[in-house]
């Protein structure tokens, strides 16, 4: 398992899926191959954390991620069983912002750990966050933006949840390129990240504890 | 604090009324100075604008956009005048990239760099997928905004190899712009007759907004692009550059190649004018790039641009977007004094970017648009220690990160920024 950790985290797209498709042949549980998926997103999102990493390459990571876990998917669809899912996601650009690049990279990294997500799209109104949470009963809500803008929509947002009595039932994570402890605050979100592999650790850490 | 002790500001706007000329002569010098690495009077500002300029002006980015009449050459020259700045930024109402454009029509120099940027006008005519536009797609209070997409396959990369031209004009357009229709149709010639009708239309609307402008001096400005931005931005969305470059970059570097020759024909289209006739170059991939990446894909061909059209007598102005600072020593290789560097958002402005370059590149930035939310007077003392740790070294432009401010930043805090530049700017 350790090898395929490495190739994820070598950003080496062949290698990973060859590696992820033997273990798949020889092993009973795909599990693993999920589990090594999560351990990469970890020094994935410590690299980029440490300047090691670049956004070209948390493109890639979700990639090979995104297909490798795919394959372990169809594997136990094979088996019989379902995936267990860890958490459920709802993430949506915000209001007044057409921005996808980050969205989408969050995206495939939280489903190839395992995160059961609903994309909102772009540009998306206070309303149907809230709508979206009445009708999903996420465990997470993340909210994305590139421009300056996003921040105020972001706000909007958060008090469109507030005020429809949901806020209590759902984390929420910001993030974008121009976001920042002072927007976090103004916004009145739980977390906030300039960073998609960042951001999937804290999920991760808030379901972790959710499970206790 | 109130408006009016803001002495130095309102003297150098009665000025800006009075004596126009001088004043526009004066700013002019500054900048040519400062591409010349020396220490003009005083710092020159760059000054503000989006949002912000539209909350101050009462208009909405839908009236910057398409209304192209009186009410927006007054609202943007009355803000000129209010906000001053020694460099302004007015592509009023070209508002977003459209550089495929200009490389797409780069054998026609005396109208490439007029669609070099997108403008809504064009937008109606050519339906094209890479933007989105107030009062359109989007709400007439949003910023226009650049979506780009993917309009070609990686299969696809050989044919734009073999003939960059064609591939734009016979698969990027058709995709991309569907107003267009297919090519050598009636849709498609009248199109571009209606495409040609608003280029014209906006840029005499441009030159009337830079004629009211009291105070301003103007100089040529032409323009180019970095071939992977041309492919991320307008031909394969910013996402699948990125992968392209792992996965095919023999291709990708083949077609930085040939676009690299677009790009300076483009420039080149308006020819280099004493004292000072610049090139524009945003950056957008550049901080997404780890550093092997970027020193073998993105910086090769950028620097070749930059050398060539410095031998040619013209000086560059590179916007360097978000964080560029792991890619910043790549700019020493460049001759001495070929231009601004403008940053974004580097980590530490002051150790990773200013003492690098000083002395060899003139360097534009050190403002955070954030710190206009805070009060007038942190605003000055931020500005008084800025222009400290510059001083008196020349080659330098004090510049917010981006010039598009928040609508919501405090005012007083604008105008305490401009002051503080007048007051402790002076070499």
């Amino acid at each position: 398992m350790k090898e395929l950790v490495n190739a994820i985290v070598e950003l080496d797209e062949r290698k990973s899926y060859e590696i992820a498709k033997r273990i798949l042949e020889e092993t009973r549980d795909p599990r693993v191959v999920l589990e090594a998926i999560r351990e990469a997103a970890e020094i994935i999102g410590e690299k980029y954390e440490k300047g090691e990493f670049f956004v070209a390459d948390l493109i890639l990571a979700g990639e090979i991620m995104k297909t490798v876990s795919d394959l372990a998917r169809q594997k136990l669809k094979e088996l019989g069983e379902a995936r267990k899912v860890i958490g459920k996601l709802v993430i949506g650009t915000v209001e007044g912002d057409v921005h996808d690049i980050g969205k989408n990279i969050v995206i495939s990294m939280a489903e190839a750990v395992g995160f059961e997500v609903i994309d909102l799209g772009v540009d998306v109104p206070p309303s149907k966050f809230v709508e979206a949470i009445k009708q999903y009963q996420p465990d997470i809500v993340g909210m994305s933006g590139l421009l300056t803008v996003a921040i105020d929509s972001m706000k909007r947002t958060v008090d469109e949840i507030t005020k429809a009595g949901l806020r209590k039932d759902v984390k929420i994570i910001i993030g974008g390129g121009r976001v920042d402890q002072y927007a976090c605050e103004y916004v009145g979100a739980d977390a906030w990240t300039t960073d998609a592999a960042e951001g999937i650790r804290i999920m991760l850490k808030w379901m972790e504890e959710k499970s206790k | 604090m109130s408006y009016s002790s803001f002495e130095l500001l309102s003297k150098w706007i009665e000025r800006h009324e009075k004596e126009p000329d001088v004043v526009a002569k004066e700013k002019l010098d500054r900048i040519i100075k400062i591409t010349e690495l020396k220490a003009p009077d005083r710092i020159p500002l760059l000054a503000p604008g989006g949002d912000f300029m539209l909350a101050q002006s009462g208009i909405t980015w839908y009236d910057l956009s398409y209304e192209l009449t009186g009410k927006v050459k007054n609202a943007v020259s009355k803000f000129a005048l209010e906000y001053p700045g020694d460099f302004a930024i007015f592509f009023v109402p070209y508002l977003l990239e459209g550089f495929a454009l200009a490389a797409a029509f780069s054998d026609f120099p005396d109208f490439s760099n007029s669609i070099r940027f997108l403008s809504g006008p064009l937008h109606d005519v050519l339906k094209d997928k890479w933007s989105r536009w107030p009062g359109r797609e989007l709400r007439e209070n949003q910023h226009p905004q650049f979506i780009g997409g993917e309009f070609m396959k990686p299969e696809e990369y050989r044919k734009l190899i073999d003939n960059p031209v064609e591939f734009m004009h016979n698969t990027i357009l058709p995709r991309a712009c569907p107003g267009l229709g297919t090519p050598g149709t009636p849709q498609w010639n009248g199109t571009l007759v209606r495409a040609g009708i608003a280029v014209q239309k906006t840029m005499s609307f441009m030159m009337e907004v830079l004629t009211q402008l009291k105070g301003y001096a103007s100089f040529p400005l032409t323009n180019a692009y970095v071939p992977a931005d041309i492919i991320g931005d307008f031909f394969r969305h910013p996402t699948g550059a990125m992968l392209d470059i792992r996965r095919f970059p023999e291709d990708f570097k083949a077609a930085s190649e040939v676009l690299v020759d677009l790009i300076i024909k483009v420039a080149t289209a308006i020819p280099p004018i004493p004292p000072l006739t610049m090139f524009f170059i945003p950056l957008h991939l550049n901080e997404m790039l780890p550093p092997k990446l970027y020193n073998e894909f993105y910086w090769p061909y950028l620097k070749k641009i930059i050398e060539t059209l410095v031998a040619k007598g013209y000086k560059g102005f590179v916007f360097f977007e978000g964080d560029h600072s792991p890619h910043v020593d790549t700019i020493l290789e460049l001759p001495k004094g070929w231009g601004i560097a403008w940053f974004e958002r580097p980590k530490n402005f002051v150790k990773n970017v200013w003492d690098k370059l000083k002395g060899h590149t003139t360097v534009a930035g050190g403002v955070s648009p954030a710190l206009f939310y805070q009060s007038p007077d942190k605003v000055e003392e931020y500005v008084k220690n800025l222009l400290n740790e510059i001083k008196p070294e020349g080659g330098f432009m004090i510049a917010p990160g981006v010039s598009e401010l928040p609508a919501d930043v405090n005012p007083a805090s604008v105008k305490a920024f401009i002051n503080a530049v007048l007051k402790y700017g002076v070499y």
